[in-house]
């Protein structure tokens, strides 16, 4: 299953351009997609689940044309949208099983396996008479990736999974995932680099509509290599004359200092360390060479 | 003080800014401005055509609507300003500062009054504006006085915001829920409504408590107003004093003042000024849920290894995704507490309608299944689509509500299959209610001990007329919803649809075809069923259902599915769907074009289409046309021979007929004008050469000259075809006379000689809109030429009968006169029925249906009661009445002029019973199913059949001139033989109940007087004259001077005027009042001759109360009783203005045992008053209970129930 998308863009009636002339090829792999909040992630994904329409563009999943043949996308796909709320008083596995049944599992007996694999692989089986309304964020995020996996999509969608759940289910969920992904398209979208970097052979990132950067995350990471550097400063003032002298990637703090780094091809100055380059030095590298041009 | 003020100052700001408050303010002042700029808006506009609609009672009436409709307005405003702190949940950052409580509930609560009654005030505003509208009827405008609008305004508006507001804002702070207010609200509101329904339904005369305890004010305000005259309804407000209307309206308003204000001293007492407290409950509720959370997350948690998923075979099946999601649907919404809250009160309103489907004005019938679907399913009505409304918001908007839609939008469904599980989920729940509305009404049936149930006719009613109905509205409210961006104005527009459908229709847009999902009126009748009703309902169903579907067709095609909702992206999206639709909309637009235009050729081509208004333009051009010719002399119909063929499938008749016309008077006549208001007359012809000189529009008016004169005394032969056919259906106003079981039309078919002044318009508004003068009064007694006229027809005095009549083979056909000849012939059966030489009034009907008979030979006079089968309720009620009657006419009136009484039933679509010569059409709706249940009950059928057998003497042996006062000597003398035949039978003492109806029928109709009351022997059109009055007046007289002197008085009058101008040139007038008076008199001892004058020559009204009643144990073991008395005595003009009268008059004092109602006397006597306060000291053998004056209201008097009290120690 091979997602083409071309030249996709979206600009929004209140004039916030979502998407500027995106193109994308993700192969049979999970793909991580990448980005700050409000990067057109989530449109991006929407326009592959065939809820939003691009301004211009195509969106094609082999032969078929997402725009134009909507629901025989549906059918092949599983989609967790970033935010969704459920119906109140259903409990999850009324509700599984009549998601199941909309995606054309009709035999009952392959429908209860599925729905009870899926309720014990997401730790939902001991509530899933209770309402869905009464669960916590975590278990209705797991139900979500429930219900994205019935029915064996071959294209999964899952836009920030991992919000809202706790290490060890994060954990779980992404084994859950990878196990999946070996037969299946999935593109997960995600603001937490670790998400990419422990799943995904390929990916992208996207930050004001544009696409940054697409590949897999080791080849980004050689292009990065050696040229990444950091300093620990103890003064905001220091912080301050560093940001304005040299491009900055980013600054974490560790026990109260800051610690900096920053983008050179050569070593930029006194007590500057050359440090291993990291996927997120990848991401913030992008996001603030965009920042710069 | 000053915190208080910011907090009162912060509400009002953030109201001020609000646009909710001036959209509430606009509504008020649209509504009143229409309420009095437009003559068909508004309950004091469409009322009495006197009233001033900015009067002191028109304010009062709006102030009061303003209440009840106000109640979602000042919950809005008051429910929300204190729940704003706790939805937003800012009490946290509020209640951990230290604010004063007085400020903080004080202000908000002041800020909200403020703000509430600014926007109560556009009902004053709107009102004002009104008056100023050039095109109001100002005729119905006055000055506009400040305290009319101030007073009502403040103590009915102002009074309601505070206690209702209260209410509401000690609700919400106590609740801090806003579901638990408006479920309050919405409460409140149905059980008021439930409340009045019942009270109403009840008929019950009892008005102090019922009227101080009720919350909005309906029920005191017809307490003090219900007698109201036209000039005090345009002087009069709600008085303040204790002592006007005992009080009930002060009494009313400080109660609800006080619970208003202990509301607040319980909302200051409880409301805790803290965090922990105010969210103690809910913080105890959540926490316990948070640890259970965490203890099923806490469970050991499975390998961290996936196994695999199970592989599934994917078949995609739109029948079972059909299926899946319209389960899901109405599982959702059975699971929901509001619909079970709405089916609640729905049952409980089914309920108590259908409890009093079996009383009728406090008389109690069988509650056939017509009458408890009418009572069951107008109860569940309202909620069946407020349901539909409410259901299709909810199905529309709930993924995006609960943000389920991202997941809901990219499911591999077709739009359609969505859409058609929301609309299976509303036909689902509708059902649902629909069955209980059916069991509620077969319950109410069996509780009545009522158990023919007809259940297919619940079926047809329910599922078949009604529920088409309720989808076509909501398939409408799925539509708006689709289109629009917000549900809240989705619903605006929905009701907006749903009121302004009525509105329209007052408007004169009365036309099916373009007021969406409207259909023509309709009813049932046992006799006829659903009758000719059926294809005019069928078209106008599958057309609107057409029609909406189609709007369905287009509401797929909307879809909201994904994020795109911009206008454009729908359109675009709408567009790509659109072609697959394409079939299914272009077969609803057939269906809709075809049945629209079939309809279209039914109700407009066929037949013609005239709004209420058109058809009031023809009557007025009817007067203005031809009024001139109103005095012409013309020829009298002195014989009628006439053949008549009913075609009762067809709802059509053809037939000819044979007048014989007299000159009676004394010079040549040589134009015969003849009045076909029916256009049913062609084909005129003379017995010798005529031409046609001229004829209006619709031939309602032809002159015809005759060659030669028609000399006095000489007769002519007229000749004419008469008969109407129905075509298809018409939109409404669908001739009631013409049925396929029950036809019933009288001699309106045939032509009237000369002008008809019975056709013109009556209402003074309607004149006024046609630039009408005032209705022209009746001659005075006496004139000259009128009462040388019957009261009846003008063109007639006294005919010969003669009649063929043929209907259907499974049919008897009916008209007036002995059965002569009956045969078959073509398959169909014939009857001839003659009068012989037996004069009769020229007043004659047919009818013709499939009836059962009973028949009775009574003294000679052959009783005959003609009926559907399964009407045997009455029948045996209806022959004992005819016989008590029969032998009390015959042995205190006069001889019974014909040998038969004939009784046959008609359809319920009108309702009446009519007495022509030995013949009575009778309703089926008010005998047939009458119930006497308990001793002291009213029996109706009883009642009414002996007041339409009286009629056989007053009214067709004794008619009166065409002057005032002539109309009581058939009504009033009718209405007394009855209420004797009635008290022979029941005895005096339960006359009391039925009398007090009477009263309460007379000072109502009084209260609703378009023109100005006359006297009762000066009566013209006031039926509650000539009825309720008349007869009390005539009762209370009989009782006064003994019925042996009214019956010796009567006979005397009768005997001497009966039949007059029965000779064959117009000699002696007919009598009137005077002369019945006359004889009254000389049967009435001097003493009591005021009893006359009052009654008959002027209109009287009492004020008699009981002041105080003790009692005293005398030495000789008996009970000495104190009864102090007033006695007041008014006469009062037209219009209903008062002047004091002297008094000098015989009052009834009575002492009673037994408890109130069922009273037993001890002492009865009538005493002369002369004076206003009396004491009275009587003595009794028993112990007393009650005492009083004038105790069985034999006099007119206002307050009836001040007359008696409980006697103390």
């Amino acid at each position: 299953m091979a997602v083409t998308i071309s030249d996709l863009s979206k600009t929004y009636p209140n004039g916030v351009k979502a998407l500027k002339n995106v193109s994308l090829s993700i192969g049979n792999i999970m793909f991580g997609l990448l980005g700050p909040n409000g990067a057109g992630k989530s449109t991006l994904m929407r326009t592959v689940a065939t809820l939003q329409e691009p301004d211009s563009g195509s969106v094609h999943v082999d032969d078929l044309d997402v725009l134009a043949q909507k629901n025989e996308v549906r059918k092949i796909l599983g989609y967790l949208p970033q935010e969704f709320g459920v119906y109140p008083k259903i409990s999850a596995l009324d509700m599984l099983e009549h998601l199941a049944v909309m995606k054309g599992v009709t035999s009952p007996k392959e429908r209860k396996e599925m729905v009870d694999a899926l309720l014990q692989q997401t730790n939902l089986w001991e509530v899933r008479k209770k309402a869905l309304s009464t669960f916590s964020g975590g278990m209705k995020q797991r139900f979500g990736i429930a219900q994205a996996l019935l029915a064996n999509p071959r294209l999964i969608i899952v836009d920030e999974p991992t919000a809202g759940l706790d290490p060890a289910e994060r954990n779980r969920f992404l084994n859950l995932l990878s196990s999946i992904g070996r037969e299946v398209t999935v593109i997960l979208s995600t603001h937490i680099v670790d998400d990419v970097r422990e799943l995904c052979p390929r990916m992208a990132i996207i930050a004001n509509g544009e696409l940054l950067l697409e590949g897999a995350p080791a080849e980004t990471l050689a292009a990065l290599n050696g040229k990444i550097w950091s300093k620990v400063v103890i003064t905001d003032d220091e912080l301050k004359a560093l940001e304005s002298q040299m491009q900055v990637i980013s600054t974490h703090l560790i026990a109260g200092q800051h610690e900096v780094r920053v983008y050179s091809d050569s070593s930029p100055g006194d007590g500057f360390q050359p440090v291993d380059s990291e996927l997120e030095d990848v991401y913030f590298f992008n996001l603030s060479q965009q920042a710069r041009n | 003080m000053r915190m208080f003020w910011e907090f009162f100052s912060f509400e009002v700001r953030l109201r001020r800014k609000s646009i909710s408050t001036y959209i509430y303010f606009l509504v008020w002042f649209t509504f009143y401005f229409l309420c009095v700029a437009s003559e068909s808006f508004g309950p004091v506009a469409n009322a009495n055509g006197k009233v001033l609609l900015n009067g002191p009672y028109a304010n009062t009436v709006y102030a009061t609507g303003a209440s009840i409709f106000g109640i979602i307005i000042i919950a809005a405003i008051f429910g929300t300003s204190i729940l704003r702190d706790f939805q937003r949940d800012t009490y946290q950052m509020l209640f951990t500062k230290p604010i004063p409580k007085f400020a903080y509930l004080g202000g908000r609560w002041a800020g909200s009054m403020v703000v509430t009654v600014f926007v109560f005030s556009g009902c004053l505003l709107g009102e004002f504006a009104g008056t100023f509208a050039p095109w109001a009827d100002h005729a119905r405008i006055g000055p506009n006085h400040l305290m009319w609008y101030l007073q009502p305004f403040l103590s009915i508006t102002v009074v309601q915001i505070f206690f209702i507001g209260s209410l509401f804002f000690t609700v919400a702070a106590l609740s801090r829920k806003i579901f638990v207010v408006y479920v309050q609200g919405a409460a409140l509101f149905m059980i008021y409504l439930i409340g009045i329904t019942v009270f109403s339904a009840t008929r019950s005369l009892e008005r102090f408590w019922s009227g101080i305890f009720d919350p909005i004010g309906f029920v005191y305000l017809d307490d003090i107003t219900r007698y109201w005259t036209v000039v005090e309804r345009n002087t009069l407000l709600l008085s303040w004093s204790p002592s006007v209307g005992a009080g009930v309206f002060l009494y009313n308003r400080l109660l609800w003042l006080s619970v208003g204000s202990l509301s607040l001293v319980v909302l200051w007492a409880l409301f805790p000024m803290s965090v922990e407290a105010l969210t103690a409950a809910s913080q105890g509720r959540r926490a316990a849920k948070a640890k259970k959370q965490e203890e099923l997350e806490l469970r050991p948690v499975r390998t961290l290894v996936a196994t695999r998923l199970p592989r599934v075979h994917r078949v995609f099946s739109t029948w079972a995704q059909f299926l899946s999601l319209s389960r899901l649907r109405i599982y959702m919404i059975l699971h929901e507490i509001p619909f079970w809250a709405i089916a609640g009160l729905m049952t409980v309103f089914a309920i108590s309608n259908g409890y009093f489907a079996g009383k009728v004005a406090e008389v109690d019938v069988w509650p056939v299944t017509y009458l408890m679907l009418q009572a069951v399913e107008g109860g569940a009505t309202l909620f069946l689509y407020i349901v539909a409304a409410l259901y299709a918001a909810e199905l529309v908007w709930r993924e995006r509500d609960v943000h389920f839609d991202g997941i809901h939008d990219a499911l591999p469904m077709g739009e359609t299959i969505d859409w058609l599980s929301k609309l299976l989920a509303i036909a689902f729940v509708e059902v649902v209610l629909l069955v209980v509305t059916m069991l509620c009404g077969i319950l109410m049936q069996t509780i009545a001990g009522y158990y023919h149930f007809e259940l297919l006719q619940y079926f047809k009613e329910l599922f078949v007329v009604t529920f088409p109905q309720i989808m076509i509205f909501a398939l409408l409210a799925l539509f708006v919803q689709t289109m629009v961006s917000n549900k809240f104005i989705g619903h605006g527009i929905a009701i907006g649809i749903f009121v302004l459908v009525p509105i329209l229709f007052t408007w004169g847009w009365e036309n099916t075809l373009y007021l969406f999902g409207n259909t023509p009126p309709y009813t049932y009748s046992d006799m006829n069923g659903y009758g000719h009703f059926v294809p005019a309902l069928f078209w106008s169903i599958t057309y609107w259902l057409a029609i909406s579907a189609f709007l369905g067709v287009i509401s797929i095609a909307w879809t909201r599915r994904g994020a795109e909702d911009s206008w454009t992206a729908r359109r675009r999206i709408a567009g790509a769907r659109m072609p697959r639709l394409i079939p299914a909309a272009v077969l609803c637009l057939l269906i809709g074009v075809g049945s629209g235009a079939w309809y279209y050729y039914n109700a407009h081509v066929r037949n013609e289409y005239l709004n209420a208004k058109q058809r009031r333009q023809i009557q007025a051009n009817y007067e203005r046309n031809y009024k001139k010719y109103e005095n012409q002399p013309q020829l009298k119909v002195v014989a009628v021979d006439t053949r008549v063929d009913i075609d009762p499938a067809r709802r059509s008749f053809s037939g000819w007929a044979h007048y014989t016309l007299r000159n009676k008077t004394a010079q040549p006549i040589s134009e015969v004008h003849i009045t076909d208001s029916q256009q049913s007359v062609s084909n005129i012809q003379f017995d010798r050469p005529f031409h046609r000189v001229s004829s209006g529009p619709r031939d309602i008016y032809s002159i015809y000259a005759l060659d030669q004169p028609v000399a006095p005394g000489e007769t002519i032969a007229m000749t004419f075809n008469v008969g109407y056919q129905s075509h298809g259906f018409r939109d409404g106003n669908e001739k009631a006379e013409l049925a396929y079981n029950g036809t019933f039309f009288d001699s309106s078919y045939f032509p009237t000689l000369g002008y008809s002044q019975g056709l013109e318009l009556s209402d003074p508004r309607r004149r006024r809109e046609e630039h009408l003068g005032p209705l022209e009064e009746m001659a005075p007694r006496g004139d000259p030429a009128q009462s040388l006229y019957s009261l009846f027809t003008k063109d007639s005095d006294w005919i010969t009968y003669r009649a063929v009549v043929s209907t259907s083979p499974d049919q008897i056909a009916i008209a007036p006169g002995y059965l002569q000849r009956q045969w078959q012939e073509g398959g169909r059966n014939f009857f001839e029925y003659s009068m012989g030489s037996t004069n009769i009034a020229d007043f004659f009907a047919f009818i013709s249906a499939r009836y059962k008979v009973k028949r009775e030979d009574y003294k000679g006079t052959k009783l005959e009661v003609y009926y559907t089968p399964g009407h045997e309720f009455d029948i045996d009620d209806m022959l004992a009445s005819s016989k008590a009657g029969l032998d009390y006419y015959r042995a205190n009136y006069s001889p019974y002029q014909f040998a038969q009484y004939r009784i046959l039933e008609f359809p319920r679509y009108r309702t009446f019973a009519q007495s022509f010569p030995n013949t009575i059409p009778y309703s089926e709706s008010i005998g047939f199913i009458g119930r006497v249940v308990k001793k002291n009950d009213i029996d109706i059928t009883y009642f009414v059949t002996a007041h339409e057998l009286a009629h056989q003497w007053w009214g067709h042996q004794l008619i009166g001139g065409n002057v005032q006062g002539s109309n009581m000597m058939s009504e009033t003398l009718a209405e007394y033989s009855a209420l004797i035949v009635m008290e022979k039978k029941y005895g005096k003492d339960n006359m009391h109940r039925f009398l007090r109806h009477e009263l309460d029928g007379y000072l109502r109709g009084r209260g609703g007087e378009v023109r100005h009351e006359p006297p009762l022997a000066l009566v013209q059109r006031e039926p509650y004259v000539w009825y309720q009055k008349g007869g009390q007046i005539m009762y209370t007289l009989a009782d006064y001077i003994g019925e042996d002197k009214v019956d010796a008085a009567l006979h005397n009058f009768l005997m001497q005027y009966r039949y007059a101008n029965a000779a064959n040139s117009l000699t002696t007038p007919y009598p009137d009042t005077r002369l019945l008076e006359a004889d009254l008199r000389a049967q009435t001892p001097p003493e009591l001759q005021y009893l006359i004058t009052d009654g008959f020559d002027s209109i009287v009204l009492y004020d008699n109360k009981a002041v105080s009643a003790t009692v005293t144990p005398t030495a000789d073991h008996k009970y000495k009783v104190t009864l102090v008395t007033q006695a007041r005595k008014v006469k009062a003009d037209g219009n209903g203005n008062e002047t004091p009268m002297a008094l000098n008059d015989y009052i009834e004092i009575g002492v009673f045992k037994g408890k109130k109602d069922e009273e037993q006397p001890l002492y009865l006597k009538k005493v002369k008053f002369t004076q206003e306060q009396n004491t009275f000291e009587i003595v009794v053998d028993e112990m007393p209970t009650r005492a009083g004056i004038d105790p069985y209201n034999k006099l007119v008097d206002r307050i009836a129930d001040d007359n008696m009290m409980d006697v103390t120690h």
